[in-house]
């Protein structure tokens, strides 16, 4: 336990000093900004460019606004950032033959997969939490959330997805040693879980309708229920992979 | 009691067979030194020792306990240098030193005792900025110091002198020299000098195999050819030397170099008799009469030819 919250502390300072760290919180809280301000200003904007004949009539913008920008912005920009910037977390160490002297001290190799999973989940809930923080005060300040059912619950589960992809990570790190190897296998069980969306039959244990079906859910189109079956496989399959990456890891040679 | 045993070990990469049922144990308070060529295996067998690559055939025993590949347990009894250590480049040599000690399981206080008495030994006390920024020697110092923290059995360097230049080699040199006998130490170089400074058994490892093994003096007697060398002005000396009817038992097994010339023979006393008497006979006065004892740099010759 000790060892293992020693290794934790290291990956914290390792985030720190490579900036990875300060970098998420800069994206998220930006990205935190920007949704609800987006939704806000985008019918300016719009009225700006009105010409002359032509009337465009622009709906009055509201809380469900600011929130599709949330669930827009995040997959498509918060995950690739967290994809990018954590694609070398297991590599690295390889590349670098920094795990050497860490091993031959007798740290086990179980608990340094585990301490950079528990880490990078930590930053990306933190980062997260930030965006989400922001976004929420000012799309209260804006109209107000009183009107915005499942909000939490839709918050949750992209979380999850975030945390599944993060597993697929280390487990592309530990079997490709390399980070564009960790990258792309991240890359490729995501344009997997996207092909088989469009399979309707296993669409709802799908993990990928945490992260796209957001919307419905706040909009009443679907209900809490339905995502549940994604959840678990969602739990599973992480637990899976750092397990995997646990047992493939022992057997990598230093 | 040895420190380690290592019973028939093999391994093999690809088609490479880097390692062939290599057979040595290391006795409790030596400071063993491992030679061999760039790639006989040293490196691997340290690696196998260590647990970080599995053998193919063999055992390894640390302390009378059995190495196991991926779950390095006996660890506990060995500090490891690696040819080059890798750090963390953005901790300092204190904040390093701790995380060590942490995960070795360590007190505090313990920690703290030990870093500073082992900074003190490899002169890094002063340093104190990120190790990102240290030179090779200085972090191949900080690596003897993390090497020996947690007080191990078995201290196994890789080529440490290797990339370092005469002063930096000194220096670790030194330090080892200061641990002998406190700690057990496998040592892997081709540096022979080094060898013969500090070791007091050794091993060649050649083409997989164990070459020579055993205590050096042993090795040198055993080895032992009796030898003079005789150095003269020119070479028509050395050619008039070598015609006298004296010679012509040695003439086969000489070796000419240049002004002078190595007599090989079985007995030195007789040898170096025919050389006077040679000398007398031809009026030929040599700039130096010499009886060669066997050396490191011959007898590692001997075996990798």
């Amino acid at each position: 336990m000790k060892a293992y919250i020693t290794f934790t502390k290291k990956e914290f300072k390792e985030m720190v000093s490579t900036y990875r760290l300060w970098i998420m919180i800069a994206v998220f809280l930006l990205l935190g900004l920007i949704n609800p301000v987006t939704a806000k200003i985008t019918p300016e904007l719009l009225k700006n460019f009105q010409m002359e004949g032509v009337e465009i009539i622009i709906a009055e913008p509201g809380p469900m606004d600011s929130w599709m920008q949330f669930f827009r912005n995040i997959p498509q920009m918060g995950l690739v950032v967290l994809v990018i910037l954590f694609s070398g977390i297991v590599s690295n160490e390889f590349v670098q033959g920094t795990l050497v002297n860490m091993v031959t001290k007798g740290l086990s190799r179980k608990t340094i997969i585990l301490s950079k999973f528990t880490m990078t989940v930590v930053v990306w809930t933190g980062s997260y939490l930030i965006c989400y923080g922001v976004s929420y005060s000012y799309t209260e300040y804006f109209w107000g959330n009183s009107k915005i059912d499942n909000l939490n619950f839709s918050v949750f589960c992209l979380w999850a997805f975030g945390v599944i992809l993060i597993a697929s990570l280390i487990l592309g790190g530990v079997l490709f040693r390399k980070s564009y190897g960790s990258l792309l296998f991240t890359a490729g069980f995501a344009a997997i879980l996207f092909t088989l969306g469009i399979v309707p039959k296993l669409s709802k244990y799908n993990p990928i309708l945490l992260a796209s079906k957001n919307m419905s859910l706040l909009q009443h189109h679907m209900q809490v229920q339905d995502f549940i079956s994604s959840i678990m496989v969602t739990g599973v399959g992480t637990v899976l992979f750092v397990v995997a990456a646990v047992l493939l890891f022992n057997k990598k040679e230093l | 009691m040895n420190i380690l045993c290592n019973e028939q070990v093999s391994k093999r990469f690809g088609s490479h067979q880097v390692l062939d049922s290599v057979t040595f144990s290391i006795p409790e308070g030596s400071v063993f030194g491992f030679l061999g060529q760039n790639g006989a295996g040293k490196t691997t067998m340290m690696k196998l020792i260590l647990g970080l690559l599995k053998p193919d055939k063999g055992t390894i025993r640390v302390c009378d306990e059995t190495v196991t590949y991926g779950q390095t347990k006996t660890n506990r009894h060995i500090g490891y240098l690696p040819d080059v250590p890798e750090y963390y480049g953005y901790m300092k040599p204190k904040e390093y030193l701790k995380m060590c000690g942490e995960i070795t399981g360590m007190s505090r206080e313990e920690i703290i005792k030990r870093s500073q008495e082992l900074l003190g030994l490899v002169g890094l006390e002063q340093a104190d900025k990120k190790i990102g920024g240290f030179s090779r020697g200085m972090k191949q110092r900080l690596g003897i110091a993390q090497a020996l923290l947690n007080e191990p059995k078995l201290l196994i360097c890789d080529e440490p002198t290797s990339a370092l230049d005469p002063i930096g080699r000194k220096e670790i040199l030194d330090i080892l020299g200061q641990i002998k006998g406190k700690t057990t130490v496998l040592f892997s170089t081709h540096i022979l000098s080094d060898v013969e400074r500090i070791c007091d058994r050794i091993a060649v490892l050649h083409d997989g195999k164990l070459a020579l093994c055993g205590t050096l003096a042993e090795m040198k007697e055993n080895h032992k050819k009796d030898s003079i060398q005789i150095e003269f002005n020119t070479i028509e000396e050395v050619e008039k030397f070598m015609n006298s009817k004296f010679m012509m038992e040695y003439l086969d097994s000489s070796q000419k170099k240049e002004n002078s010339i190595v007599l090989h023979g079985k007995d030195i006393n007789t040898m170096e008799r025919a050389a006077i008497c040679t000398l007398e006979s031809e009026m030929l006065l040599p700039k130096k009469l010499e009886v060669l004892e066997p050396t490191l740099e011959s007898l590692f010759m001997e075996v990798t030819r």
